[in-house]
């Protein structure tokens, strides 16, 4: 396949990732549109490793997902904490930290 | 690819071989001290920063850069002085940290948040001379992580909790975007090697207009490290939220960080684009200082105040970062030196004020001086400091900063930051005011400042004066790492 | 080129856009977690058409499987499924909107990149990207970053354990404990 259908794709997907990001509030959705943000980044750099006939785009992926991995263990260790401490994890609860 | 290990290769993590030790020392102590809390409070902060300091001795003996640098670790790791003199402000910040938490009850026992404040600062050190993207990304992931846990340290504290999230959704988001980046200059050139991008650059196989996308997309991961406008938001609620002392090692080291990179990537992979990325710099730098000082006007919260005044700062910063000069680049590491020691005792004293006072509002800390001279001196050339009045070491640290503006020519810029350190001026003053002229407020209980925290508050003041006064040793470092940036 | 080979990539770029939408649009946290966890897929099946097989799998075990499953038991846990939430957060949104004038500026250049000779991929040979030269390549060259990941881990675990322990006599019934930091496969 040409160059530019990954490029569209991953191009699409980052968008769709931003949107999430902007229009949801639920944290925990917040937080799987960023891994489709993060997905389209690791999108573009698979493609171009195989354009470049180049391994680091695919070991660049592997630490990708290696911090993910780390950063999904610890967003979801505050979001359990948060609601421990206020029973919900709404962010528009969170108005104290605000003004 | 080198089949054996050198001894340059080791030196050249030396400083991080030596935290993740410590790290790993402090976690068994913990399990050790189990059962005996008090034994914790009273040496795990101490044990954390003489070991540090150790570290930071031995590193100034064998594993100081010589020369030019060198590229090491397969083209991974940048061995040069910039690195070293980057690594020592770290480490100064993270020492200090230390020592300042044990005045925080619910830190000082706790194993976990000194070796997660190692392996933040290991993280800042890789930051500071990966010379490579993939090393950069996991430096600043290995920075941030730590530093998500540390702003939500207090469990049982609703707004510690808040804090975290957000610090960790903006982190998230704005490192997601950088990746992009990443993703995107990788791909245009077909390598991830700093040193190697700017020929890559250069060479002007760029399509037309890619080269602004993707350093925009990269200035927001870095614009995030540094809290510059606009992609503070997060700073007044994480400051205000987090344990004091995790917010003074967020303002100082966290943003010194940033910069480290800022500078690197910004002057040695994109050098052939000067003239897009010190227009959007000057933005950044214009909104920054716009916006920290004029909403820190309207704070009634000190440790709000002082984070819409990092945010200035940054922006007073990044005057240098714009200048894309030498004495640009020397003016912001002479800046963050000096930001460093200032805002590490000003963080402090309101960190003492708090656990008194029970508030962290600007009033808790109305008679300050009759209630303590000393304390009231302290806050005094702190804020003096941060205001830029002269024996001080902020003072210094601008007038280079704008210095480096007026010989690139940018007198617009200079004339904003004058203004704006003018309108600065005033709300430290105001906070003076409080200090020196208002009644002074019930103190709820005494707790008498521990010895950890009265010698970083010395050494704070120290630098503060030092800076201030006698500038060549600082220079020196400030010029060592300079040229080892402008080498290429 | 072969109208079948198109047809698969239609379908498997279709698939990824229409479970990138439905995870945002779906009012149901859980069913947007299936919903990742379909583009997670695609998206493997994708890396294996580019001869990447060792990041293919990497994606199917730890992103698709271990994350995926931290997130629907995180979600269950809390009973988070359905927070009818609209408005979101002052500042994400101004982060938002300049990350998506920012998108818009890209689409643009798209059409400008097309005019360079960035076009098909060469053909891949087997042995590229295969587990033995990724394994070669992250124990020589990449060896320090690989040793950085393991920092990243360590930290991760010691705050997930930290911020999900439960402590102090407030609510005496034991706290479900979170598990450890999902580890690469």
């Amino acid at each position: 396949m040409p160059m530019s259908y990954y490029l569209i794709l991953s191009a699409a997907m980052f968008a769709i990732g931003v949107l999430g990001v902007i229009l949801r509030r639920n944290p925990l959705v917040v937080f799987m549109s960023l891994e489709l943000m993060f997905n389209a980044a690791n999108l573009v750099f698979v493609a171009f490793s195989a354009y470049h006939q180049i391994l680091d785009g695919d070991l660049f992926v592997f630490f990708v997902m290696t911090t993910a991995a780390a950063e999904v263990a610890v967003g979801l260790a505050l979001m359990v904490a948060i609601f421990r401490a206020k029973r919900t994890i709404d962010l528009d609860e969170m108005s104290m930290l605000k003004g | 690819m080198s089949s054996a290990f050198t001894p340059e290769m080791w030196r050249s993590i030396f400083p991080e071989i030596g935290l993740l030790i410590l790290a790993i020392v402090l976690l068994v102590f913990d399990l050790i001290w189990l059962k005996q809390p008090q034994m914790r409070a009273r040496w795990l902060g101490w044990m954390t920063s003489i070991g540090i300091v150790l570290i930071m001795g031995i590193s100034a003996g064998i594993s100081m850069p010589q020369g030019q640098g060198s590229v090491e670790w397969g083209g991974m790791l940048r061995f040069d002085a910039a690195g070293f003199v980057f690594r020592m402000i770290f480490m100064s910040a993270a020492a200090l940290t230390a020592l300042f938490a044990s005045q925080f009850e619910a830190l000082k026992k706790r194993g976990e948040f000194y070796a997660l404040l190692l392996i933040s600062t290991l993280g800042m050190n890789l930051m500071a001379s990966a010379a490579d993207l993939i090393l950069l990304f996991l430096a600043i992931e290995t920075t941030s992580l730590p530093l998500y846990v540390m702003a939500g340290f207090l469990t049982r504290d609703d707004r510690s909790v808040e804090a975290g999230i957000k610090y960790f959704l903006f982190g998230a988001i704005t490192s997601a975007v950088m990746l992009y980046g990443f993703s995107l200059i990788y791909g245009l050139t077909g390598t991830t090697q700093i040193y190697e991008l700017r020929s890559a650059f250069q060479a002007g196989n760029l399509p037309v207009g890619l080269a602004e996308l993707v350093i925009v997309l990269v200035l927001v991961g870095f614009g995030f490290k540094i809290s510059a406008a606009p992609f503070h938001f997060w700073a007044p609620d994480v400051y205000s939220g987090a344990p004091t002392p995790v917010a003074g090692f967020l303002s100082t080291a966290s943003k010194a960080a940033g910069f480290a990179v800022l500078l690197r990537v910004l002057q040695i992979a994109f050098a052939g684009q000067g003239s897009l990325w010190t227009v959007l710099i000057a933005v950044l730098a214009t909104a920054s200082m716009l916006i920290g000082n004029y909403l820190a006007l309207a704070q009634r919260s000190i440790k709000r105040l002082l984070a819409y005044s990092s945010i200035a700062h940054a922006g007073y910063i990044l005057i240098g970062v714009a200048a894309d000069s030498e004495l640009g680049t020397l003016s912001v590491i002479y800046y963050l030196i000096a930001y460093l020691v200032t805002n590490l005792a000003a963080f402090g004293i309101v960190n003492l004020i708090e656990s008194r006072v029970g508030s962290d509002e600007i009033s808790a800390l109305a008679g300050l001086n009759r209630r303590s001279a000393g304390l009231g001196l302290a806050m005094l050339a702190a804020l003096l400091s941060l205001g830029g009045i002269p024996p001080f070491a902020g003072f210094f640290a601008k007038l280079l900063v704008f210095a480096a503006a007026v010989e690139r020519g940018l007198i617009w810029l200079v004339l904003v930051g004058v203004f704006n350190a003018v309108v600065g001026l005033y709300y430290y003053l105001n906070v003076l005011k409080v200090i020196y002229l208002h009644p002074p407020v019930e103190e709820k209980e005494v707790f008498p400042p521990t010895p950890a925290w009265r010698i970083a508050l010395w050494v704070c003041l120290a630098g503060i004066l030092l800076i201030g006064f006698w500038f060549a040793p600082w220079y020196s470092l400030a010029q060592a790492a300079t040229s080892a940036i402008w080498i290429y | 080129m072969d109208i079948g080979v198109l047809l698969v990539y239609g379908i498997l770029g279709l698939t990824v856009i229409v479970s990138a939408v439905g995870l945002i649009v779906s009012r149901n946290a859980l069913y947007s977690a299936l919903f990742l966890v379909v583009n997670f897929v695609a998206v493997g099946l994708l890396y294996l058409a580019l001869g990447a097989p060792f990041i293919a799998f990497a994606q199917v075990t730890v992103y698709a499987g271990s994350i995926m499953v931290l997130f629907i038991f995180v979600i269950m846990l809390l009973g988070a499924e359905n927070l009818m939430l609209d408005e979101p957060l002052r500042g994400q949104r101004a982060l938002g909107i300049l990350l998506v004038v920012i998108f818009l500026a890209e689409i643009v250049l798209y059409y400008l990149l097309r005019t360079t000779p960035l076009q098909a991929i060469p053909a891949i040979p087997q042995t590229f990207a295969s587990p033995a030269e990724i394994g070669m390549l992250l124990f020589n060259r990449y060896l320090l970053p690989f040793e950085v990941t393991a920092f990243i881990l360590l930290a991760a675990t010691v705050g997930a354990i930290l911020l999900s322990k439960h402590e102090g006599p407030t609510r005496p019934k034991p706290g479900i404990q979170k598990p450890e930091t999902p580890v690469e496969g």
